[in-house]
This record gives C-alpha cells, sequence and structure tokens, in this order.
C-alpha cells in the first residue's frame, strides 16, 4: 500500500515497495515509509510481522528481494538497498538490535570505544567521547570497568544506545528498545530516545511491540500485520486507531 | 634433585610457550570465525620448510631463513582462506572437512618434494651450557626460546587488547552483527586473522625446529592437537587462557617425561583435557567462567 500523502518535512530515509522473504517465507512485502528529518517514527505490530526484517532489510543484515532504500547522506540523496552494512555506519547509520546488543567479554568502556573503533578517526576524540557518555549515563559510568555480561538487561539496553550514539550518527535504528525492560527503566529509556532526537539532531526509527509507549515519544507510526504496512499516520490518529480496535476487536 | 625439577620446569616453560602460541594461532581464527582450521598445524609445518628453503638455496643466514618462514607460513594462511573457507562460509562442517584436506594435501606434497626425510634445521647459533645455582644447567639458546616465546604471547595480548586491529577480531569473535554495525569490515578482519594466525603457526614451526634441530613433513600433526588441546581445555575464543593452560601442560609434560619416561607423555594432555572437560565442559576459562576478564 502505498501512502496516498506522504508527510511534510525532508525525507531522510525512504523505503518503498520493500519485500523480504527467506526462502520461500515471505517475511515483509510491499513496504513503504519514510522518516523526516528530526522525527521519531515508531514501526508497530505484533509479533511476527516482519518489523525486524525491515530493519535489518534497512541496515543491510538481510537482502531484501525488491524494493529500494533511499538516505539523505551529508546533503546528497542516495539509494543504499545493498550498499554492505559497515558502509552504511560509515554514512551514519547506527543500529541498536533487540537481542545479543552488547560485547560480553568486553568492559562497558571497552564497548563504548568499540563504537567508535573504525568510525572516528581520532582516537583522542574517541576517549573524550566515551567520557561524556559516561556522564551522560550515570547507570553505566558506575560499571564502566565491569565486563558488559554483568549489566542487567536495562543497563545493556542502555549500553548498546551509548554505544550506538558514540560515532554521532544521524539515524538511529532501534529494534525493540523496550524488550525486557522493568516498568521505571522503560520510562528512563524512552526519555533517553526523546532527548537523542531533540538534542544531538538524530532522527530514529524504532520497532515496537509496546505501542503506548512509543506513540508516546513518536511523531509517526507506521502499523504492520502480517507481512505489509496495514496503516500509518501521526501518533495521536494512530493511537486512536489502537484503541478503537482494542475496543472491537480485543487483542 | 630439586635443581633437575628446576631444570624440567624450565624446559617445560619453553615447550608450554609453543604449545600456547600454536593454541593462540587456532584461538585466532576459530574464536573469531567460528573455522576450526584443522590445518594450522599443516601451515607450521610449511613455516619450518620454508625457512629451510633459504639454505637450500644457499643463502646461510637463519634470521633470513626464518622470516622467510613466517612469510611463507602467513601466504599458506591466506591461501587456506581463500580456498578452503571463503567459499563455504557458514557450512560449518564442510570448512572442518576442507581444511582437512587442505592438511593432507600440504603434508603430502612436502613428503613427496623430500622424499619423506626428516631434514636438519641449522640453529641460529651454537648453545652455550651456564650453571645458574647448585647443578642447574640452562643454556643461552632456552632462554632465548623462552623470551622469544613468551615475548610473542605478550605482543599477541597486546595485539588483542590495544590496536584498532585487534579489537575488531575480539569484536568479531563475540558478534558478527554488532562488528558490522560499528563499521567493522568482516572480510578484511577475517582475512587479517588468517593471516596472523598462519604467521604464528610459521613462527611455531621455526621455534619448534630450531629445538630439536630438525623438521619432518607431519610434525604439525601433533603439535596441531596439541594445540587443540589447549584451545579446549582454556575454553574457545579465550586467548589469555591459551596462555596458561599451554604453560601448565608444556611444564606438567616436561616433569612427567624427566621424572616417568617419554612413553606416557601424550597420554598426560589428553587424560588432563577429559578430567577438566568433566568437571567444566566450557573449558577452564570458558564464557561460564567469570576468571578470565577482558579477553
Amino acid at each position: 500500500m502505498e501512502p496516498s500523502e506522504a508527510p511534510a518535512g525532508i525525507p531522510v530515509l525512504e523505503v518503498r515497495g520493500l519485500e523480504i522473504s527467506y526462502g520461500p517465507v515471505v517475511a515483509a512485502t510491499d513496504v513503504f515509509l519514510r522518516v523526516n528529518r528530526g522525527e521519531i517514527v515508531a514501526l508497530l505490530g505484533p509479533n511476527g510481522a516482519g518489523k525486524t526484517s525491515v530493519l535489518k532489510a534497512i541496515m543491510g543484515l538481510v537482502r531484501p528481494s525488491a524494493g529500494r532504500v533511499d538516505y539523505l547522506a551529508s546533503g546528497a540523496r542516495r539509494e543504499i538497498t545493498r550498499l554492505p552494512t559497515h558502509e552504511l555506519a560509515r554514512l551514519g547509520i547506527a543500529n541498536v538490535p533487540s537481542a545479543q546488543i552488547v560485547l560480553p567479554r568486553m568492559t562497558v568502556e571497552e564497548n563504548l570505544l568499540v563504537g567508535g573503533l573504525y568510525l572516528l578517526d581520532d582516537r583522542r576524540a574517541a576517549g573524550r567521547r566515551v567520557g561524556e557518555l559516561l556522564d551522560r549515563f550515570p547507570l553505566l559510568a558506575a560499571r564502566a570497568r565491569q565486563l558488559a555480561s554483568s549489566l542487567s538487561g536495562g543497563e545493556q539496553r542502555q549500553l548498546a544506545i551509548a554505544r550506538g550514539l558514540m560515532s554521532g550518527p544521524r539515524l538511529m535504528l532501534l529494534d525493540e528498545p523496550s524488550l525486557g525492560l522493568a516498568p521505571i527503566m522503560l520510562n528512563d529509556v524512552f526519555g533517553m530516545l526523546a532527548r537523542i532526537c531533540r538534542e544531538d539532531g538524530v532522527d530514529i526509527l524504532m520497532v515496537e511491540q509496546n505501542v503506548r509507549k512509543a506513540l508516546e515519544i513518536a511523531d509517526r507510526a507506521y502499523v504492520m500485520r502480517i507481512g505489509g504496512i496495514e496503516f500509518s499516520g501521526p501518533s495521536d490518529e494512530v493511537a486512536e486507531m489502537e484503541r478503537l480496535k482494542d475496543a472491537y476487536l480485543g487483542s | 634433585m630439586s635443581a633437575y625439577l628446576a631444570e624440567l620446569v624450565f624446559i617445560g616453560i619453553a615447550t608450554g610457550a609453543l604449545y600456547a602460541i600454536v593454541a593462540i594461532g587456532f584461538n585466532l581464527v576459530f574464536g573469531t570465525m567460528n573455522v576450526l582450521n584443522l590445518a594450522h598445524g599443516a601451515t607450521l609445518m610449511v613455516g619450518s620448510y620454508g625457512l629451510l628453503l633459504v639454505y637450500y638455496l644457499g643463502i646461510d643466514n637463519f634470521w633470513l631463513a626464518a622470516g622467510t618462514g613466517i612469510f611463507v607460513a602467513m601466504a599458506t594462511g591466506l591461501a587456506i582462506e581463500r580456498a578452503a573457507v571463503r567459499p563455504l562460509r557458514g557450512h560449518w562442517w564442510n570448512t572442518k572437512v576442507a581444511t582437512l584436506g587442505a592438511a593432507v594435501f600440504l603434508e603430502n606434497l612436502v613428503h613427496v618434494l623430500t622424499n619423506g626425510h626428516a631434514q636438519n634445521v641449522p640453529r641460529p647459533f651454537d648453545p652455550t651450557y651456564y650453571r645458574i645455582a647448585w647443578t642447574i644447567e640452562i643454556s643461552d639458546f632456552q632462554v632465548f626460546l623462552i623470551v622469544l616465546s613468551v615475548g610473542v604471547m605478550l605482543g599477541m595480548v597486546w595485539f588483542l587488547t590495544r590496536t584498532r586491529w585487534g579489537r575488531a577480531i575480539r569484536v568479531l569473535a563475540q558478534s558478527p552483527d554488532i562488528a558490522k554495525c560499528v563499521g567493522i569490515n568482516i572480510d578484511r578482519v577475517t582475512v587479517l586473522g588468517f593471516a596472523v594466525s598462519g604467521a604464528l603457526a610459521g613462527l611455531a614451526g621455526i621455534l619448534n625446529a630450531a629445538t630439536f634441530g630438525s623438521t619432518y613433513p607431519f610434525v604439525g600433526t601433533l603439535l596441531g592437537l596439541k594445540g587443540i588441546v589447549v584451545l579446549i581445555v582454556a575454553g574457545i575464543g579465550n586467548m589469555r587462557g591459551a596462555l596458561y593452560v599451554g604453560l601448565v601442560l608444556g611444564i606438567v609434560e616436561t616433569m612427567a617425561v624427566g621424572l616417568g619416561g617419554s612413553t606416557y607423555r601424550d597420554v598426560i594432555a589428553y587424560c588432563a583435557m577429559v578430567l577438566i572437560l568433566l568437571v567444566r565442559p566450557h573449558g577452564m576459562f570458558g564464557e561460564q567462567s567469570r576468571v578470565v576478564r577482558e579477553i
């Protein structure tokens, strides 16, 4: 389904007609979405709708079978559909996956350093950046020299987000930032994402199952059901839509 | 008696450092690319023949010959990656069979080319023996081997923990997806891993040949197996663990030979492996252990 009216703004990421299949199994088909400058966009939907596959295809971790992805890289729009993941990272796209999100046999500090290993040229700049991020994430600062595997789920999530910020990205892709978080941590992490967008100027595309939380901070949302985009619009419209669904259909 | 024991420990450290270098070479490829390179022992052997090649050509310079041997082994490592690993990426069992095939090919190639005879390997200098205390005698050549082996091990630890490429290897070992997402070109890191691993194998082959004064086409089979034992006992992917376990195995083996006899030398290594794995299935310093940090 191609959206009838394109949302106003400068498109940073634009996905058109994306299709992903694993052998004979089609995970997502006919996906259209865009992220504009300054926006947080949520990609919602139940388990198995193909949300994660869309993120992975954008990041080059799986190869789409059809469609194209365009990205605004340093002022110039270019197609990035089949670029290797490490080149996308160099174009300023950070990715925070939902599982195995930290490097367990490295310290918190080294996990952060790795985020700038190939993306920052200056070693001393990388050291400063680690310091800044530790100031911003006090939970991590307290554990800077511990192994990442010793952190709680919420701390690991923060570490993964901080690692993504190391290189000063323009666009951040997040897969279920709420997964496995305690309710208190949930507010922290989502508040953090809102600030990252507002203060660091990082545009965000996040996949979420926690619809209510995601819509609190998102500007717009896309809803996926069984493989394709079913509905899209500003967060308040999507929230209304979801409430109606809950009321009439249960789920 | 105690002097004799001290001598055994000393020789054991040299042997153990050699095992550790072999195991670290295995680890670089196994821990990062998930490829058990069964041609690692054969690469080691090729390194020792690379050294001999320079002498065959009439150049009588040990250091040049050793450098050539390491270079030849590194090239062999790269060739194995290209021919037996890259085309089969993601097929875990197939790479094992392919690298085993590469080992059989290399060993028999050298066997045919050299008519199967063991070859004498010159030493960089003739050993002089020194009495250091009581009746303990050590040679400057033994000291040289120990310093070199331990130096190489410490160099590897530095490389893996302090340099950009070394860190990239460790990131890849822990998560290929995260590696790609932080801008690491994992194809290039894979090639680098095989190159460093091959060079380490060559170095081990040369150290071994210089220690025994000879080499033969199947010299890598047993040493390679010892490397795998150390790797498994230490815990796969753990560099510092390989260092400790290699040293301990070398010392224990040498003691057993010195006090009991050489008949059961290899039995000890494998029995120790079985016993340790019964108690700690992930190895001494494996994933489940908190003993070793960082690497």
